[in-house]
């Protein structure tokens, strides 16, 4: 399975990086969340503070105002009771005592539709004919003027007598006289405890003494009145004293107060909006910082990445190229070491064969006079008639008869051993010229002699080529050159089979060494097809070939100009269709730089 | 036919050569075989052997095996290793291990073979053993009385390995260049050649075999970082090489070996018989003239060429080939 790096690096850290992103916009936003609740809590208790603050300003403002008022009041009354009470207003007081009220108290109360308890119209209507009967009172007119002198001109807007019957005996607005205040909580104070009641309202409408007025703030006061002279509650006041302008003063206040405080809080929010937006910017600055650096260590890692993806593929790439190589070289090694396993055998039994067989040929030679002595000897006795030395002649001759039957002559024994020895010495030169190619107790590196190489590799192509093909080599005189001569050979070969392949039908190769300056030149030319104009440019291009699959590897060319180069040699071709193909390689003499130690 | 008196033994696991070499040899030796490295120990038990050839390829016990066992049992026996096609490690352990005489590659010359045997055999039976320093131990101190050593490498780096194996008891000269190393060996008696097989990318080992052939006391160290059958058979053959230091190499190693090769050096000159033990081949023809024009080539950049500006090196270059090799 093929690991894509860039791409799982890619998926991966992006992956990463979003996850990160995402985590520190959600805890931003967290805080961003806090940073509001926070505020907007903190502006709605500094809202309620100031609320609550210029409330109670305004209510004890009220309350001062409703204190200082009834002090008043109290004196106000004391006053009036020591200037009208004894003369004028005891005496009338006991006349309305005359009066009997209690035909109206006894009509009972009854039930309004908010079940509280009201007087009924008949019980007003009652008291209203007992006002009547008391402005009746020869009295009244006077006591009248006495009160509207009095009081025109003051903050006192109306005063109202009542008996201890809860009867109002006089009022300054006179309608309301004889009304029945005995259920009121202010006069049941006044009149029962001798505790003044003051009460603020506000009135749209009012009888005045200086007549009806509008719109008004008064504050009204339930007085007991006092017996001088002893603690005795003889009566109750009401006094009703205009406050308009003291509760504008303390409304217009409040109103200040109020319009400051939402002022501030106003301004409050407009800060915290300010500063909700300050830290919103600097997080989305942080958020800009932090994503420009993931993004620029994203691009460095996929530089990083991208760099060690091509270099791990133009590892691969070269790891395939020389494992192409290898295999080939290894393949040459493992065959070479077969081709030497092989002539090793052959050397040993030729050894010993060529060994032999030089002995015999020199006790031969050793032996040919004596036979040729013996043959001359018999024929000369052939003649002479028999005694014993003759019969053992006679024998000797037969026996020697016997040797030229059977062919056995000596110089003739002579030339079959000598081509025996010929044989011999060619399966020799075989095996020396094997053991040449293959090299494998050898010198990687050597000064070598090319054309005894060149030779070696076509004696050895020979073997393989077609009768037809013709090898001619011709090689001029050549300085030892330093080159590693097992990969010169394969060069040599790979040209040799080429040409060879691009011959069809009888044919001649041209094999040529010569020396140039401190370079050596050698060519393989050949009178085969030539190669298309279409076909040369690749021709050096591994795994190129134009043969069919298991015929051509494509690997010859290219091994061939790798080796040459490694040699700080040069390979070059030229080419006619339909008339040959040469290439020329190039060696310097000696090697610039020791080449690589695979061979 | 007159039989000189001369007991050979051939090894060899192909019956047909030894039956061969017995053939060829009888005339004139008194010829034993074996086709086993196993038989061939249990004979030398038994006879004393001037020489024994032995082939390298064998089941069992190889030749190298064989000859570093013989070099035990009988000193005085000259080694023979017979070779086919070889492998390389073999061969220098041959070197190193059973100071072969030499190397006979198949199918031999039958006119050489008995020349060779018979040579060897006069040896053996006129010139002394020479008891080499086999115990020498990586321990052991170095031992030496100020003799010079020439160490010859494109690496400076072996130089000073050297010297500091050496110390202040023997005399280290480094070079590169071949032109300084004749200047050297001219004007200095030098007793160790530790020599590459290549230097500058000239063949060095032509150096050391003319040496050793008009210099026999002198001994040779080659230091190889690849080995060549053709190279060595013809080092020890025409050089007698002492050792065989592969590369890269072991200090330990080199200094077994220099420690020996001192001692070795120490015997031939108290006993100038011995060299004949080191006889040496002819080197082929115009081995001298090629070598002479390799080093005149690097001449230029000698260091000796180039502190001497008048050109006297260059002259005294040439009386240095005259004197050292009797050319030029
Ligand atoms: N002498 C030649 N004449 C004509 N064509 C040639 C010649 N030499 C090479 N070519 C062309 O160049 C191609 C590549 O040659 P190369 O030696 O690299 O591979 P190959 O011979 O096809 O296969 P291989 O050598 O691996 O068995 C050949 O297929 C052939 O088309
Ligand atoms: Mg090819």
């Amino acid at each position: 399975m093929q690991f894509r790096l860039v791409r799982y690096f890619t998926l991966a850290s992006l992956g990463m990086f979003g996850l990160v992103a995402l985590s520190l916009i959600y805890f931003e936003r967290q805080q961003g969340d806090f940073f509001q609740r926070t505020g907007d809590e903190q502006r709605t208790f500094f809202n309620e503070v100031q609320q609550s603050f210029a409330q109670q300003q305004e209510q004890s403002a009220r309350r001062d105002l409703l204190t200082i008022h009834e002090a008043g009041n109290v004196n106000l009354t004391r006053l009036f009771a020591n200037a009208l009470w004894d003369k004028d207003f005891a005496p009338f007081v006991a006349q309305v005592q005359m009066i009997d009220a209690r035909a109206c108290q006894e009509i009972a109360d009854v039930d309004d539709d908010k079940g509280k308890k009201v007087a009924p119209p008949e019980k007003k209507a009652c008291f209203t004919d007992l006002g009547k009967r008391i402005m009746a009172l020869p009295d009244f007119k006077a006591i009248d003027a006495k009160v509207f002198a009095s009081m025109k001109k003051s903050t006192v807007f109306k005063i109202k007598v009542f008996d201890l019957r809860g009867v109002t005996v006089y009022s300054s607005e006179h309608a309301q006289i004889g009304e029945d205040k005995s259920t009121n909580a202010g006069w049941r104070s006044a009149a029962f405890d001798g505790v003044p009641k003051s009460e603020l309202t506000h009135r749209g409408k009012f009888s005045a003494f200086e007549g009806v007025v509008e719109n008004r703030d008064l504050i009204s006061s339930y007085l007991p009145v006092l017996d001088p002279g002893s603690s005795r509650i003889v009566g109750v006041f009401e006094v009703y004293s205009d406050v308009t302008p003291f509760l504008k003063q303390i409304q217009q206040t409040s109103e200040q107060i109020r319009s400051t405080a939402s002022a501030n809080q106003t301004k409050l929010e407009a800060a915290a909006v300010e500063n909700q937006a300050a830290v919103d910017a600097t997080s989305y600055r942080q958020f800009a910082t932090i994503g420009l650096l993931l993004a620029l260590l994203f691009a460095a890692l996929l530089a990083i990445v991208r760099r060690a993806e091509k270099i791990i593929q133009q590892q691969e790439a070269d790891r395939a190229h020389t494992h192409q190589q290898l295999a080939q070289s290894e393949k040459m090694a493992s065959l070479g070491q077969m081709v030497a396993g092989v002539a090793h055998q052959l050397n040993t039994p030729l050894a010993f064969s060529q060994n032999n067989i030089l002995m015999v040929k020199d006790a031969l030679q050793s032996m040919e006079l004596p036979m040729k002595v013996a043959g001359k000897l018999s024929s000369i006795l052939e003649d002479v008639e028999g005694d014993k030395v003759t019969l053992k002649v006679a024998q000797l001759k037969a026996n020697l008869d016997k040797l030229q039957d059977g062919n056995v002559d000596v110089s003739m024994l002579q030339e079959m051993l000598k081509d025996v020895l010929g044989g011999i010495d060619q399966m020799s030169e075989l095996v020396v010229h094997l053991r040449d190619f293959t090299r494998l107790d050898r010198a990687a590196t050597t000064n070598a002699d090319l054309n005894k190489s060149l030779h070696t590799v076509a004696y050895i192509a020979q073997t393989v080529l077609p009768k037809n093909i013709e090898l001619v080599e011709e090689y001029g005189e050549l300085p030892s050159v330093e080159c590693n001569p097992s990969q010169l050979n394969q060069v040599f070969l790979n040209l040799i089979n080429n040409a060879a392949q691009a011959i069809d039908g009888p044919g001649r190769i041209r094999i040529r060494s010569l020396a140039d300056d401190d370079k050596v030149r050698i060519e393989i030319q050949d009178n085969g097809s030539g190669i298309p104009e279409h076909v040369l440019p690749n021709i050096f291009d591994l795994y190129y070939t134009t043969k069919p699959a298991g015929e051509g590897t494509g690997l010859g060319l290219a091994i061939a100009r790798n080796i040459v180069t490694e040699h700080g040699g040069d390979i070059s071709v030229s080419t006619r269709a339909g008339v040959g193909t040469t290439f020329t390689v190039t060696l310097p003499i000696r090697l610039s730089e020791p080449l690589a130690k695979a061979a | 036919m007159k039989r000189l008196a001369g007991k050979v033994l051939c090894v060899d696991d192909e019956p047909g050569i030894v039956r061969s070499l017995q053939w060829l040899l009888q005339k004139q030796f008194e010829v034993f075989t074996a086709t086993s490295g196993a038989e061939a120990l249990e004979l030398v038990k038994q006879h004393d052997f001037d020489v024994i050839i032995s082939d390298q390829r064998m089941p069992g016990m190889t030749g190298v095996e064989v000859l570093r066992e013989v070099r035990q049992l009988s000193p005085r026996t000259m080694r023979i290793l017979l070779t086919g096609y070889s492998d390389m490690q073999a061969i220098v352990r041959s070197v190193n291990e059973s100071e072969v005489f030499r190397f006979i590659n198949k199918p031999w010359n039958i006119a050489e073979l008995p020349k060779v045997v018979a040579q060897a055999i006069t040896i053996a039976k006129t010139q002394p053993t020479d008891e080499d320093a086999t115990d020498v131990s990586e321990e052991a101190p170095l031992v030496a009385n100020g003799e010079r050593i020439l160490v010859i490498d494109d690496d400076p780096e072996m130089g000073r390995a050297v010297s500091e194996l050496v110390g202040a008891s023997a005399r280290v000269s480094y070079t590169r260049n071949l032109a300084d190393a004749v200047g050297i060996l001219n004007s200095e008696a030098v007793s160790v050649i530790i020599s590459e097989t290549r230097v500058g990318s000239i063949d060095a080992t032509r150096l050391v075999r003319l040496m050793k052939s008009k210099h026999p006391e002198i001994v040779t160290v080659m230091l190889t970082a690849e080995s060549d059958a053709d190279t060595i058979t013809t080092l020890i053959n025409q050089g007698q090489i002492y050792r065989f230091v592969p590369k890269p190499i072991r200090t330990g190693y080199l200094k077994i070996v220099l420690q020996s090769a001192l001692r070795k050096h120490q015997a031939l000159a108290n006993d100038p018989a011995l060299t004949f033990r080191h006889t040496v081949e002819a080197t082929s023809a115009g081995t001298i003239e090629a070598f002479m024009s390799d080093v005149q080539k690097v001449a230029p950049q000698a260091e000796a060429a180039v502190a001497d500006k008048a050109g006297g090196f260059m002259a005294s270059l040439g009386a240095g080939f005259r004197r050292l090799f009797g050319v030029g």
